[in-house]
């Protein structure tokens, strides 16, 4: 559940660099989609986290 | 701005309170009826008074106090630093009316917002978790991410910091909804599924209890966010008296057509159309309207409608059964998956000078915040309240109701009771 969380905040900072760090539209775009999908992933991982708690042990 | 106008506008906004309360009031069972009613009264009472103690000056209004940091040679507006318990204004009688009505908004906004996660939480989350959870909404969420995108903060400040379109949610589909039902689904992860709902890991349905009302709450809804969107346009982005009526128009239109595609996505999957699914449908369209209410033309508000209401019974269809969320009141789905529906819609459809692009590069980055920060935050929160503050009733009290757990007294006293209440399992 930690590293659900720690890739949520990760994905932001991934687009928070992009818009320091990058001047091209193209590379701050891909950036930015990268940075949502690793948001994505982290919220993924969580939801599966919660899901295995509320279903108990098989 | 139209001062008139402007108050009448926020006027209305309870309103929307009120149809967000009967919804998930009639969505959750009879015997937690008079407690999810009396919880959304503490809601909305406590976060108007915490708003205006401390949201207020956080939140802060575009062209007043904030707190700026450097960073790479860029000066980020990241939080407001008005006066607390809101004395700038009593202190200065020749203010601008713009704060006032700013503060007067907040506090119905505040409000509204953080009622949104008790639909969640129907017949099972304690009475006091939720005065608190409602106290931290007030206080710190929803006053850090509006001074954000209505304050003039660093979301609505991306031409001068990084030259790209400023992040636009006139209707509040982000500040609102999107961090409602993010608290929503936090909520109902920390809850966990009412008791029975699950039985031998098979989702059960629990139907709500009074559908006259949440159809009714429906209507009331339309009318309180035509008021949001308005009072939230005018105040935040100055849109003319033609946007105010496209305003009104496209409210109507985006619920019409989300209560539409629900009515028929429901029919076909179904072989009959489900009221439940077809009002959150109605409150989805709304949501996903909200965000780009006054620039959107009415067919793009149509097709946005049209997912909107497609895209809410999808949703609770697989966060119900497949990740074992138990929502009574839908509200992740309408607020949380409509809501980031709309923003991102707009990014396609908005009117633009600029390249296309852009604006959608905008609005993801919106997108991203709300996922990467603004939820954890969210979470966190949560969880550390429920360590002082444990959320969920007691395992009697889950079966007991919480009207009569919590209350004494139930909603319906003369009503039948119903056979499972008081049998032990």
């Amino acid at each position: 559940m930690l590293i659900g969380y720690l890739l949520m905040v990760s994905g932001w900072l991934l687009v928070l660099a992009s818009l320091f760090l990058l001047a091209g539209f193209g590379q701050r775009f891909t950036f930015v989609v990268a940075g949502l999908l690793v948001e994505l992933l982290g919220l993924t991982l969580t939801a599966l986290r919660y899901r295995s708690l509320q279903r108990g042990p098989e | 701005m139209t001062p008139d106008l402007c108050l009448v506008c926020i006027l209305l906004i309870p309103l929307a309170a009120t149809g967000l309360a009967l919804i998930h009031q009639g969505l959750g069972r009879s015997r937690s009826a008079a407690h999810a009613m009396l919880a959304t009264l503490c809601s909305l009472a406590i976060a108007a008074v915490v708003f205006v103690l401390l949201g207020s000056s956080w939140m802060g209004f575009s062209g007043g106090l904030a707190h700026t940091f450097h960073l790479a040679g860029k000066s980020i507006d990241w939080l407001g630093a008005e006066p607390l318990f809101a004395t700038g204004l009593a202190s200065n009688p020749t203010h601008s009316l713009y704060p006032a009505f700013v503060l007067a908004f907040g506090i119905f906004a505040a409000g509204l917002a953080s009622l949104i996660p008790i639909s969640a939480g129907t017949d099972r989350w304690r009475l006091a978790a939720i005065c608190a959870a409602s106290a931290l909404f007030a206080a710190i969420i929803f006053p850090v991410f509006a001074h954000w995108v209505w304050s003039n903060g660093w979301l609505a400040q991306l031409t001068p910091l990084f030259g790209l379109p400023a992040f636009a949610d006139l209707g509040g589909a982000a500040v609102l909804n999107v961090l409602g039902g993010l608290a929503a689904l936090s909520v109902a992860w920390i809850l966990g599924p009412r008791q029975g709902k699950y039985a031998d890991r098979i989702a059960t349905a629990i139907p709500g209890h009074n559908i006259v009302q949440v159809l009714f709450g429906c209507i009331l809804a339309l009318i309180g966010w035509i008021g949001l969107d308005c009072a939230a346009a005018i105040l935040f982005y100055r849109i003319t008296y033609a946007q105010i009526l496209l305003t009104v128009i496209n409210a109507v239109l985006s619920a019409s057509t989300g209560c539409l595609a629900a009515v028929v996505t429901t029919q076909l999957r179904y072989r009959k159309p489900d009221a439940s699914l077809s009002a959150n449908g109605w409150i989805a369209g709304l949501v996903a309207g909200s965000a780009g209410c006054g620039l959107l033309s009415p067919l793009a508000t149509i097709f946005i409608g049209l997912i909107a209401g497609t895209l809410v019974t999808l949703l609770v269809e697989t966060l119900e059964p497949r990740l074992f969320i138990d929502d009574p009141g839908g509200a992740i789905s309408v607020h949380l998956g409509a809501g980031l529906w709309g923003i991102l819609a707009f990014g396609f459809f908005a009117p633009t000078t600029g390249p296309r692009p852009a604006l959608i590069l905008t609005q993801l980055i919106g997108i991203a915040t709300l996922l990467g920060v603004m939820f954890p935050l969210i979470h966190v929160l949560h969880r550390l309240l429920n360590k002082f503050i444990p959320f969920r009733v007691d395992a009697d009290g889950d079966w007991q109701g919480m009207d009569v757990r919590e209350l004494g007294a139930g909603a319906y006293p003369e009503f039948v009771v119903h056979a499972d209440e008081f049998v032990p399992r």
